[in-house]
């Protein structure tokens, strides 16, 4: 392996997979994460991005491929674990604690371990001092975050973070962790199976589909290589055989095409527009949440 | 890692303690007065010679500490269930070890401080247990000589071992069922067959009983004193086993006697003899280190599957 692709690479997996009983979670897939990227994980429910996720930071083995964070497979050793933090879904905490001694706990299980502006950030946020089995859903995901945060990782990953939280506390989750991450080295890859909820923050999309990558890259980039066609009726052959068609809609007089491009089209029956990032995922997806046949050839890697 | 388990388990080691602390008020108030009586009881009796009929004077109005100290062949289980049971299993139930597995310390190591600590605890707890029921029971046991057939279960090693086999158990279960209530019934269902089974199949075979042939006299069960009674019948010359219920069998002079007190001698009169098989007094301690050692194995064995579900967890 290429060293220095080793350290600009936070996260790199080449044929990933994960099987449980004879349904696979997660197949072929080969994504990479540059450092200092934020990163939305996408997809549809079940795609498997919590597989993905739990075999990132060791808590899953795979059953094909390689994971690489950082350079190293994800291990139970302290130098590796010290590296990563991982948020899981629910943001599961010990509910008899109160965040402060939750704090105490991730000081003794963690060489570092930054407490002082953890716990600033609790009193920022107003956190009750109580049990945690008591504060609301958003205040128990700011104390998790707290937790994955103090322990100062390179990389961060959060698994569904602002699934269950209303507006308001989605929002405030979403400022405190662009905050925490501005101007940092900190990579962060965050899963949601609502795009909407991470444009704000994201620079980077990985999009599963169908147990699949099926989209990873920059968002900038995405946006750039996709375009809307709109022209008169074309049959599928034809615009197959012309461009990579990502997903094609053909009424009775027109063709509506969504198509990955890197150049410009020049062919002027063609009406041009650019795309949302939500128009693209979705195309990926299928409207209907199942994917279209489209190309793999934006997965990972190739750059 | 250890105080991140004095911080999740140190209310449970507090209730632990304070129950401990009772008992040993308790026995230590009950027994040192017990102790006082049975010394000078024994300077009476000495002085009089009547020591042969102490144990029943002795310990009269003890039923209800009696009780509790034979209850205390439960509480083993009770480690079993309330330290090892929950100790994985809540952890998967509640989603935590996605919290504290994902710290900078290894499920190794978090695996190898709670077992350790949680079985430290079980053989503390047990021994201080053991220690006051042994004490309590030391007059009664050396007067009646039951140390070995009533109360081997509460005394000596046993306790230990049993102690730090249900935590075994408790740990084993809630690793593999990863529920807090199957690894419950499991533990208590688990240690109740096991302890049942070795108590009364395995540990009278530990060594082979003595078996021994003994002229009838009118009371006692003919064995020396201290030992562990198998099993006694009185039999014919012939070597038939003489059923008590039934004259069938013996003697037509005996028959005159079979309803009065005087049946014994007439049989023994006839050549009838006491069989008696038994484990002698001698033998208590490698019993009780037979025992320890077969629940301690036991406890090893689970240990080392709970160790390796963790390890190898597809969490």
């Amino acid at each position: 392996m290429n060293v220095a692709r080793g350290t600009t690479m936070a996260i790199e997996t080449r044929g990933l997979a994960k099987r449980f009983g004879s349904t696979w979670a997660l197949q072929d897939c080969t994504v990479c994460v540059p450092r200092g990227r934020i990163s939305a994980l996408v997809g549809p429910n079940g795609a498997g991005k919590t597989t993905l996720l739990r075999l990132l930071v060791g808590l899953r083995e795979p059953s094909a491929g390689q994971a690489l964070v950082l350079g190293r497979q994800p291990r139970q050793s302290e130098e590796f674990l010290a590296s990563v933090g991982y948020l899981a879904q629910e943001a599961p905490l010990y509910k008899r604690l109160t965040a402060d001694e939750h704090l105490d706990l991730g000081a003794y299980l963690n060489l570092r371990w930054d407490k002082v502006v953890a716990t600033d950030r609790l009193r920022a946020l107003q956190i009750p001092l109580e049990p945690v089995g008591t504060l609301s859903g958003g205040q128990r995901s700011q104390v998790a975050l707290g937790l994955a945060l103090a322990k100062r990782p390179d990389v961060l990953l959060l698994d569904e973070p602002v699934a269950a939280l209303d507006p308001l506390a989605r929002r405030a989750f979403l400022s405190s962790l662009a905050e925490a991450v501005a101007g940092g080295e900190l990579t962060v890859v965050l899963s949601s199976h609502l795009l909407h909820d991470l444009e704000r923050v994201c620079d980077h999309v990985i999009l599963l589909a169908a147990s699949r990558a099926q989209l990873c890259d920059d968002i900038e980039v995405v946006l750039e290589s996709h375009k809307c066609l709109v022209g008169r009726r074309r049959n599928a052959a034809d615009t197959g055989a012309a461009f990579n068609v990502v997903k094609a809609v053909h009424s009775e007089r027109q063709s509506r095409l969504l198509v990955h491009t890197k150049a410009p089209v020049t062919d002027p029956t063609w009406e041009v527009s650019d795309v949302g990032l939500e128009d693209v995922v979705l195309a990926y997806m299928g409207d209907d949440g199942s994917v279209t046949a489209g190309p793999l050839s934006l997965v990972g890697g190739e750059q | 890692m250890n105080q991140l388990i004095w911080r999740l388990h140190r209310q449970q080691l507090l209730f632990a303690g304070a129950a401990l602390v009772v008992l040993g008020v308790v026995l230590v108030v009950t027994g040192t007065t017990m102790a006082a009586h049975y010394h000078s009881a024994l300077k009476l009796c000495a002085a009089s010679r009547t020591c042969a009929e102490l144990p029943d004077e002795l310990f009269q109005g003890d039923g209800f500490i009696i009780d509790l100290v034979s209850v205390t062949i439960i509480v083993p289980l009770l480690f079993g269930l309330f330290w090892g049971a929950p100790l994985v299993a809540k952890e998967l139930e509640e989603g935590t070890q996605d919290l504290v597995w994902v710290q900078g310390v290894t499920r190794r190591r978090w695996m190898t401080s709670n077992v350790g600590w949680v079985l430290v605890a079980a053989v503390l707890w047990g021994a201080a247990m053991s220690a006051l029921v042994t004490w309590w029971r030391g007059p009664e046991d050396v007067l009646r000589g039951g140390r070995f057939a009533v109360s081997f279960d509460i005394t000596g090693l046993a306790p230990v071992a049993y102690a730090v086999f249900a935590v075994a158990l408790g740990i084993a279960a809630g690793t593999l069922l990863k529920r807090v209530l199957p690894a419950l019934a499991t533990t208590l269902a688990g240690f109740a067959i096991v302890r049942g089974s070795v108590g009364l199949w395995l540990r009278p075979r530990y060594l082979g009983p003595i078996r021994a042939s003994l002229p009838l006299v009118n009371d006692g069960s003919g064995a020396p004193p201290g030992a562990w009674v198998l099993s006694r019948v009185v039999a014919s010359p012939a070597g038939h086993i003489y059923d008590p219920y039934s004259p069938a069998g013996i003697p037509a002079a005996c028959h005159a006697a079979f309803f009065d007190n005087s049946a014994l001698s007439c049989l023994a009169a006839h050549g009838f003899r006491r069989l008696v098989t038994y484990q002698p007094a001698s033998r208590y301690w490698a019993f009780q280190g037979i025992e320890a050692g077969i629940f301690v194995a036991l406890a090893a064995g689970l240990v080392a599957i709970s160790y390796l579900a963790v390890l190898r967890r597809d969490a």
